[in-house]
């Protein structure tokens, strides 16, 4: 008998527990928003195309690419207008944007496929909110398959003053169709971006510390090569310029108008790590 | 040719035995271990003759019998579940047959078990110069876990990752690749040869008798990879008297709390796990045999899988108490990968695309071990392992992985060449090697000797210290050369009080994996480091344990642990790949709070057992070179553990706690919580039968230690064990 009732306050205790649970913390939620994008292609894929993929970011630009909402794989690409969703908290987001990933290259920062402008500002991607009342965006955003499609080139060499700092993460060489004048900018204008210069990489001459680049870039005209440098431990926005392909007399960059198959040679830049604000080297080294 | 050498050395080893039995007129100690509650002998207890490598285990009538010489002796008894007995000054006479009859007090929380983690040798938790945390057959038998996850999680520092386990911040998350910890079983180490990732399904739970787990760097007794800690799981041996085990246990996974989250499965989710040993002493032969099977539908698309388990336990008692084991496991499994989820509001789905990403895995473990007693003062131990892992294919392209083989050798003498001093010395060999397409063809070997002393200056005060010396050779590649000594101090100036304070070292060489891996996942590639440095800590900690009636303890430990060269996984911020780097100079120290307590009472005629176990660890990790916590590391972990028994019926609640985890790296801006567990289980018992019921994650708790990767939900789960 004192059994059944000691089964009776364990089974009381369960159900209080039971009910508890339904007014207690349950951790992590379903995200309350969506954007929902439509993406409209034109012209045909590249043949190395591994994939693209849709980002919204609430800061432009991102501190880094983990620093955006990504689709979780890549969209179609065999289709002419695809609808893709990504669920999002609420809140402010400054740019969405469409990624090319390819198989042969790494990814890179080149390889925007589209990102919409703001209406007001050209200077400013389109940004957006998603709030308890209005929990859905949509957007269309308009791809040119084309603009993945290099079809030139240009190579040059890069010669450096000594060895790389012993702070070196990345140091890429890009080519520009226009010279950038903001963030946005950057993205947009890119025609190129190499992240393998460096010692590691087999077109480094450790004897005459010179660099040999090839940039794949779709032909038209490049109005700016530029070298750029990031610390250890440094974000996306801390990518410093540290030199450019310019005309040695004047200062001035150089511009180059490539047709299509055509590949220029001869486009050497020249980079003094001395001028490198928080570059560091080792004492012997020095 | 081989046979006549094997049965030379064999009969040497006799003869030199033999001979020194043959020298001294032994006394002999024998007696009878009983339940001192209803005086039932207890086969299986541990009897230790403190001092010397002799001891006994009892038979199946609760008998002992142990030769030793002439002497004065501390005599110690010890059973799983029974508080540990000690008989000081037993005086044994030339030629006397000396009787000692032992009762053992039942007691719900081991307080102060045997274990062999802090010096090799039999000690109590209560000496040990380190802190060491164990889990009981007792914790195992009441939690009823499905594998060693599900066996250590709740345990008093411990926290896992993912499968990765993290002893005091140890390892964080690294992609299943490089675990800071090592892991033995009983003594051997069991880590796959090429990632270092463990198999935490290699045997069935109800092989295990203890898990004993040591906090912070261990390499100066147990070689290459004790860098934050050490776990050692203790198979049983074969049992006196014939006897089968079963358990059975299952899981019903309740569907998602929120509707959004619903998937197809959800109405099906479930898992079984079933196993059987079988154990029997035939004379000097002792024999055990497991079998398990292990299936579910898993909680999440691609969370299914089947495994299986085959283990089998070989020992042989030769006269003059030469003791040689075998033990095997084999596992093979089946299984889903489940990366990352579709999106935060497809929490238990993958992309269609990832659909098919199975693959099976297996493990051969094996080793042999030899030990000789000499003399009551001399003892040598050799063993010999292998460990046959394809554990590699993690990331579903399993085609392209070979079996990654480790080897191991190692020789031990433990020497008592004074009352007061036992002297371990001993000589490790482990070759690693590792062979898949990402990685090409790898080998690497380690050479390490040691000795280690551990000083009674007093009755109350041990000391402990030791040194090591390793050489690593990446076969073809660069060698280093690391040293590894330590030094402990165990001072008990009250029976109910013990200081302990330790200062030892740890290494851990990369992995093949770490070093050589190339690999594209999704949208990540992970490049190959060829040029990564073994990484190395130093552990110091000072404990205080402090018996406050004799069923409640309480034991606060601070610790510091410094590494230098850590390895972490590195994302590149953009380009998106994923490279193991080393961290100059990382600190991760904290202090950790643990109690126990029983207050056993009697109400309405009935007696009651309450039990009430807390655990506390606070950190403070950082990347001393950027000022950063380190990635995938909470702050704060917990557990309150709530017992009640009462005649038959158990009941137990848990709860675990893990603050919020600062710093990750794949996914920074998806949200982070604290993790919040509630399990609670019921137990009867009747005759040789357990019935358990109970319900993991109680209030549908959603959590995810690592990005995209949620925790079950609630599950109802069901077990029936039996012994016969």
């Amino acid at each position: 008998m004192k059994l059944k009732r000691y089964i009776v306050f364990f089974l009381f205790g369960l159900v209080l527990l039971m009910w508890l649970s339904c007014d207690v913390d349950h951790g992590l939620a379903p995200l309350p928003g969506k954007l929902k994008a439509t993406v409209v292609f034109r012209n045909e894929p590249p043949d190395d195309t591994e994939g693209i993929y849709l980002t919204v970011a609430p800061q432009f630009p991102p501190r880094a690419i983990n620093m955006m909402y990504q689709s979780p794989n890549s969209l179609p690409i065999d289709q002419d207008t695809v609808v893709q969703e990504i669920d999002l908290p609420y809140g402010h987001y400054e740019a969405v944007s469409l990624w090319w990933y390819s198989n042969d290259t790494e990814s890179n920062l080149a390889d925007i496929l589209a990102i919409p402008l703001d209406w007001t500002n050209q200077l400013l991607p389109r940004q957006f909110d998603i709030t308890e009342d209005e929990p859905v965006f949509e957007i269309t955003l308009y791809a040119n398959w084309s603009k993945m499609d290099r079809d030139a080139s240009v190579q040059g060499t890069i010669h450096f003053s000594d060895d790389f700092p012993t702070n070196t993460d990345i140091t890429a060489i890009a080519a520009f169709s226009l010279i950038p004048e903001n963030s946005l900018q950057y993205l947009t204008m890119m025609k190129a971006i190499d992240f393998s210069v460096g010692p590691e990489s087999r077109n480094w001459n450790n004897k005459e510390k010179t660099f040999d680049y090839t940039l794949p870039v779709r032909h038209g005209s490049i109005q700016w090569i530029a070298v750029f440098w990031l610390p250890q431990h440094a974000n996306l926005t801390e990518v410093q310029f540290i030199s450019s392909y310019v005309d040695t007399t004047t200062g001035i960059p150089i511009r180059l108008s490539l047709g299509e198959d055509e590949t220029i040679t001869g486009a050497d830049l020249y980079v003094n790590w001395a001028d490198v604000p928080n570059a560091e080297f080792d004492d012997e080294e020095k | 040719m081989k046979k006549n050498k094997a049965q030379v050395f064999l009969s040497l080893i006799l003869l030199v035995h033999a001979g020194n039995s043959v020298f001294a007129q032994e006394a002999v100690l024998r007696g009878v271990v009983t339940d001192r509650s209803n005086g039932i002998a207890l086969p299986g207890a541990n009897v230790q003759v403190l001092g010397t490598v002799k001891g006994s285990s009892c038979d199946i009538k609760g008998q002992y019998y142990v030769e030793l010489p002439p002497g004065m002796y501390d005599i110690r008894v010890s059973m799983i579940s029974y508080r540990t007995f000690t008989q000081k000054h037993v005086l044994l006479q030339p030629g006397q047959d000396y009787k000692l009859n032992v009762e053992l007090e039942e007691t719900p929380i081991e307080f102060d078990p045997i274990v062999v983690m802090a010096g090799k040798t039999k000690q109590r938790l209560d000496e040990a110069p380190v802190s060491i945390t164990v889990v009981t057959a007792r914790d195992m038998e009441r939690r009823n876990p499905t594998n060693l996850i599900e066996a250590l999680e709740s345990a008093p520092g411990i926290h896992f990752i993912g499968d990765q386990i993290n002893i005091r911040g140890s390892t964080g998350y690294t992609f299943g690749v490089g675990n800071k910890v090592l892991l033995l079983l009983d003594g051997v180490p069991v880590y796959a040869s090429d990632t270092g990732q463990f198999n935490w399904d290699m045997l069935p739970p109800l092989d295990i008798e203890q898990i004993e787990v040591l906090k912070g760097a261990g390499s100066t007794l147990w070689g290459a990879s004790a860098l934050g800690g050490v776990v050692n799981v203790i198979t049983k041996t074969p049992s006196e008297q014939g006897k089968l085990m079963f358990a059975w246990s299952g899981g019903w996974y309740d569907k998602p709390y929120y509707e959004e989250w619903e998937w197809s499965g959800q109405n099906k989710a479930h898992y079984n796990r079933f196993d059987a040993s079988y154990s029997k002493r035939y004379g000097r032969l002792g024999v055990q045999l497991s079998v398990g099977s292990f299936k579910s539908t898993g909680y999440q698309e691609l969370g299914d899988f089947d495994k299986y388990n085959l283990t089998s336990k070989i020992d042989y008692r030769f006269k003059n108490s030469i003791h040689w084991t075998v033990y095997s496991a084999f596992s093979f499994i089946d299984r889903g990968f489940f990366v990352q989820w579709k999106g935060p509001n497809d929490p238990y789905e993958v992309d269609e695309t990832n659909l098919d990403n199975y693959a099976q895995t297996n493990q051969l473990t094996l080793y042999t071990k030899l030990a000789i007693p000499f003399s009551a003062k001399f003892a040598m131990n050799f063993r010999a392992s292998l460990v046959r892992s394809l554990m590699g294919n993690q990331f579903g392209e399993s085609d392209d992985f070979n079996p990654a083989i480790g080897q191991g050798l190692e020789g031990q003498a433990n020497w008592i060449p004074h009352a007061n001093h036992t002297i371990s010395l001993g000589v490790q060999y482990q070759m690693d090697t590792g062979n898949t397409e990402y990685t090409g063809s790898h080998k690497g070997y380690f050479l390490g000797p040691y000795l280690q002393d551990e000083w009674k200056i007093k009755e109350n005060l041990r000391s402990t210290l030791g040194v090591r010396y390793d050489r690593y050779q990446l076969v073809g590649g660069e060698k280093e050369d690391l040293f590894s000594p330590r030094f402990g101090i165990n001072w008990q100036p009250w029976s109910t009080t013990a200081f302990r304070a330790s200062v030892g070292s740890g290494f851990r060489a990369a992995t093949i994996m770490e070093r050589f891996l190339e690999l594209s996942i999704m949208n990540f590639k992970i490049i190959k480091n060829e040029d990564l440095r073994s990484e190395s800590s130093w552990a110091f900690d000072v404990g205080w344990r402090q018996y406050l009636t004799e069923n409640w303890n309480t034991d606060v430990s601070l610790f510091d642990n410094e590494y230098k060269d850590l390895i972490e996984a590195h994302l590149d911020l953009i380009r998106g790949q994923i490279q193991f780097r080393n961290l100059e100079d990382v600190r991760i120290r904290g202090i950790e709070f643990t109690s126990n307590a029983a207050w056993p009472f009697v109400w309405l005629n009935r007696e009651w057992k309450p039990g009430l176990q807390l655990s506390a660890t606070a950190m403070d990790h950082e990347d001393l070179k950027w000022h950063e916590p380190l990635n995938y590391r909470p702050k704060l972990i917990g557990t309150v553990k709530v017992m009640m028994q009462t005649g038959n019926l158990e009941m137990q609640a848990d709860y675990r706690y893990a603050s919020r985890i600062e710093e990750v790296k794949i996914y920074p801006i998806n949200e982070r919580v604290p993790m919040k567990f509630v399990d609670i289980r019921f137990a009867y018992t009747y005759r040789s039968l357990k019935f358990q019921l109970g319900v993991n994650n109680l209030l549908q708790y959603n959590y995810a230690p690592m990005e995209s990767n949620l925790m079950p939900p609630r599950t109802v789960t069901a077990g029936l064990q039996g012994v016969f």
